[in-house]
């Protein structure tokens, strides 16, 4: 291969310049096509900046600009076959990860994850009913739809009607609307609304609590059983001061750009913080908090047994298969059909069948090991049978894979060697030892990297086997387990049920677990020489 | 079980007359032994499942091996029946959805990725060698590590454009086709280079564009490892469960996985026989699928690619 990319090298200058024959219709549907491609990237950057999210939008900009740029400049064609692969690539897989390093050091969480103009705004829209202070009392009117409206009726004896869709309109008592009229000057109906009394009345409170009426600007609603006020705005904020204050209780917040928080006096915080840069926080969370860290190390430990005890029994049966199915006799291929097919299921799905036929109660595998022996291992409630559990499970899902790889691998060998050993008197120990093992080595070393590179980012087992469990005695939300690798743990932290939503810290593991990844993978590479022959062939 | 068990006593009477004389009959007994196990080791869950979906009782309790009390095809039919009726289960919606996904994301990863690998097999510029380093090295990162900036990045996309928001297919989708990428411009940039560039010269002599003999020429010629890739980009795709699950939050928009995986939140045990029937229902066709296109894919696997 290198020697036939060698020959191209000189005579490739051709194909790389744009052919002349672009005529100027389709120069131009290209031009307006670029034009609108390049429109719809800027408003959608614009808007995601004026969010907020400057990264994001600075990330889609710089596509389009690339994307234009190659489109014009007819040196750059060869680009041009590239540019929709090059446009995702950096927008689904090398911004994602530029925004993960940099969520990793913000406070990013479920409570954290808004700009701090964003958060005031949200917080502005809190409205309450300040008690005491209402001054109308009220009666309920429904119209045929099923819409609510109010009368209200000021101590100085003045009246309002307002509804749901923006009316409030001054009305006067025993003339506005429909007689009959009851003791307080309120119609039977008014504008196809109509009162309701009793225990229409009583129900209709439940559904009322709460909305607002009238003037959108400044909302009406009940606040309670004999009185209805204007509702007001909770939280409002003092630029100049910087400082939040919660009108209810006049308690002063101030502004802590440190914590990404609105902190009262009494150390009390406002219910939205935003997210603020937090530098090594989360980092040293991870080393620092013993409640944190105590898991971590084990999750860590156990993730690289996991991955390191997978490779080698999935390996080691796989290459079994392959020699015992290595002779040519009738029925092999039947044979290692029926061998792969565990590997054909779909992984959920075959997970999910152990997980059934394991079940410690009423799982095929512990009854009639109880039935027989008397016993059934705990699979799912010990940690150590856990374990071992998983390994199981996975050495099923994945030994045919190691079966086809070695199968290839064994067939290449040349047989010539098997023979000059056999005359040196190599017994069948010795060939194998001596001359199999290391020579397939060389081929699937790689593969077994990969393998436990795979199986070290392995969620779905994990997660659909055991759900991480049995937990870990002793540790805060969101639990771990004895099971839990990295890549679950971090899950956990940052969409698991029970867990933080702490999305910063998730990614810090994240993090880690790349570094963790990428060396794992240079080793790989070192192995293959992947780079070296890249070196060559390019 | 039973299967396995005729089919060895049957292959090892016929083993012993075309084996070579080499191997002593002493050998060929333990062979089949080792076969026997592996066979049982690797059948029985798939063999178990199928009994479960056919068990009229539905429960795992009451599982046997061979259906008890069965007095008629629709008594053995019980669980699939429950599988498609039951609206908490929206087998077929799911399946669609899956296919839908899978099928889409794998068509633009085989027409983007064989664009670029044309490019990069074909053309020579300044750049191309960083390049395709760069795209190795990408893919060391693996998109589910970047899970948390991908949730966010569609929550904020998602506001301007729907057809990307949260809890869409569109984002599942894109997000699929985004983390395809690096691997398989790779596999077929190989393949391309295995094709000589004659082929191509004779064209541009004769007057064709770098388009016309992409798409003419040598889109033809390199169908094998375009199959490679849809079959590994597709059964990937319908196995993905962890993206899928952050993305799609309504029962309705799930995927086949996410919805499998839904029962195990409810009632296992006493759901077993309706779980055993879709499973059986949703795997059958994808283990067809790889039985007969197993030699694509060991090649496509033996490149680096490993199962997802």
């Amino acid at each position: 291969m290198s020697a036939a990319a060698a020959n191209v090298r000189g005579s490739q200058e051709k194909g790389s310049r744009e052919p002349l024959t672009s005529n100027l219709p389709n120069l131009i549907l290209r031009l307006l096509i670029l034009a609108v491609a390049d429109a719809s990237a800027v408003w959608l950057a614009v808007s995601v900046i004026g969010d907020g999210n400057t990264f994001l939008g600075v990330m889609i900009l710089l596509t389009a600009l690339m994307l234009t740029v190659v489109v014009l400049i007819p040196n750059l064609y060869p680009f041009r076959w590239m540019s929709p692969a090059l446009a995702l690539m950096i927008l689904l897989v090398l911004y994602p990860f530029g925004y993960t390093v940099y969520i990793a050091f913000t406070n990013f969480s479920d409570g954290h994850r808004y700009t701090q103009q964003e958060a005031l705004a949200l917080l502005s829209r809190e409205q309450y009913l300040p008690e005491g202070e209402a001054s109308y009392a009220w009666e309920i009117f429904r119209d045929a739809d099923g819409a609510y409206a109010l009368w209200l009726t000021g101590a100085d004896g003045t009246a309002f009607f307002a509804d749901r869709a923006g009316t409030f309109e001054a009305v006067t008592p025993n003339e506005s609307g429909d007689a009959p009229f009851n003791n307080d000057g309120t119609p039977a109906s008014y504008n196809g609304y109509t009162l309701l009394t009793g225990g229409e009345r009583f129900q209709a409170l439940a559904d009322v609590q709460g909305l607002q009426f009238g003037d959108p600007e400044n909302p009406v609603g009940i606040a309670s059983r004999n009185a209805a006020g204007t509702f007001r705005q909770r939280w409002v904020f003092d630029d100049e001061r910087d400082i939040l204050t919660d009108t209810q209780n006049n308690l002063p917040y101030r502004v802590d750009n440190q914590t990404g928080d609105f902190v009262a006096p009494n150390g009390q915080t406002a219910p939205l913080g935003f997210w603020v840069p937090v530098g090594l926080d989360n980092f040293g969370r991870i080393f620092s908090n013993a409640l944190i860290s105590g898991p971590l190390v084990r999750v860590f430990l156990w993730t690289i047994a996991f991955a390191f005890f997978s490779v080698v029994t999935s390996f080691a049966a796989g290459l079994a298969m392959a020699l015992v199915l290595n002779k040519s006799f009738l029925g092999v291929r039947v044979v290692r059909s029926l061998l792969i097919i565990p590997y054909a299921i779909p992984g959920m799905i075959s997970i999910l069948i152990w997980r059934g036929m394991l079940n410690p109660n009423v799982g095929v595998i512990a009854t009639n090991m109880d039935r027989l022996f008397g016993w059934a291992p705990p699979i799912f409630t010990d940690p150590g049978w856990a374990k071992f559990g998983v390994l199981l499970v996975n050495l099923w899902l994945t030994y045919p894979y190691f079966m086809l790889i070695c199968s290839g691998a064994l067939q290449s060998i040349p047989s010539s060697i098997y023979e000059a050993a056999e005359v040196d008197g190599a017994t069948t120990r010795d060939k194998f030892w001596n001359l199999t093992l290391p020579l397939l080595l060389v081929s699937v070393g790689p593969l077994l990297i990969a393998s436990f590179t795979y199986n070290f980012n392995n969620f779905l087992l994990i997660e659909a086997l055991v759900g991480g469990g049995p937990p870990i005695v002793g540790t805060s939300s969101p639990p771990v387990g004895h099971t839990d690798n990295l890549i679950s743990y971090t899950f956990r932290f940052a969409f698991g049920a029970g867990g933080t939503r702490d999305y910063g810290f998730a990614s810090a593991i994240a993090i880690i677990i790349f570094f963790l990844v990428g060396a794992l993978t240079l080793v790989q590479f070192r192995i293959t020489r992947r780079l070296e022959e890249i070196g060559e062939n390019v | 079980m039973s299967s396995s068990t005729t089919t060895t006593a049957l292959k090892g009477a016929q083993t012993t007359a075309t084996a070579k004389p080499k191997t002593a009959g002493g050998i060929n007994i333990v062979r089949w032994i080792i076969i026997a196990i592996a066979l049982i080791f690797a059948l029985f869950p798939v063999i178990w499942i199928a009994s479960a979906a056919f068990n009229p009782a539905g429960s795992m309790v009451s599982q046997t091996l061979i259906p008890q009390n069965v007095d008629s095809v629709d008594e053995l039919l019980v669980n699939f029946n429950r599988l498609f009726s039951d609206p908490q289960v929206p087998f077929w919606r799911w399946l669609f959805n899956s296919i839908v996904v899978a099928g889409t994301s794998t068509t633009l990863i085989v027409l983007i990725t064989a664009l670029s690998a044309y490019a990069f097999s074909r053309f020579r510029f300044s750049g191309r060698r960083s390049l395709l380093l760069s795209i190795l090295v990408i893919q060391v990162f693996p998109n589910i590590l970047a899970m948390v900036a991908i949730y966010l990045m569609l929550i904020q996309i998602g506001r301007y454009v729907p057809l990307f928001a949260l809890n869409s297919h569109g984002a599942l989708i894109l997000v699929y086709v985004g983390g395809g990428m690096s691997v398989n411009i790779w596999l077929m940039k190989g393949f391309f280079d295995s094709i000589p560039r004659d082929i191509d010269e004779s064209a541009m002599v004769d007057g064709a564009t770098s388009w016309q003999t992409f798409w003419y020429l040598i889109f033809p010629l390199v169908q094998p490892i375009l199959a490679v890739v849809a079959v590994l980009a597709f059964v990937g795709t319908l196995n993905e469960f962890l993206l899928a699950r952050i993305i799609l939050s309504d029962r309705e928009n799930w995927t086949l996985m996410v919805g499998l995986y839904n029962f195990v939140q409810a009632e296992f045990t006493d759901d077993w026989g309706v779980f055993a029937a879709g499973a059986l229902v949703a795997a059958t066709p994808i283990v067809l699928l790889y039985l007969s296109l197993q030699r694509y894919i060991v090649g496509g696997l033996t490149v680096g690619a490993v199962k997802g």
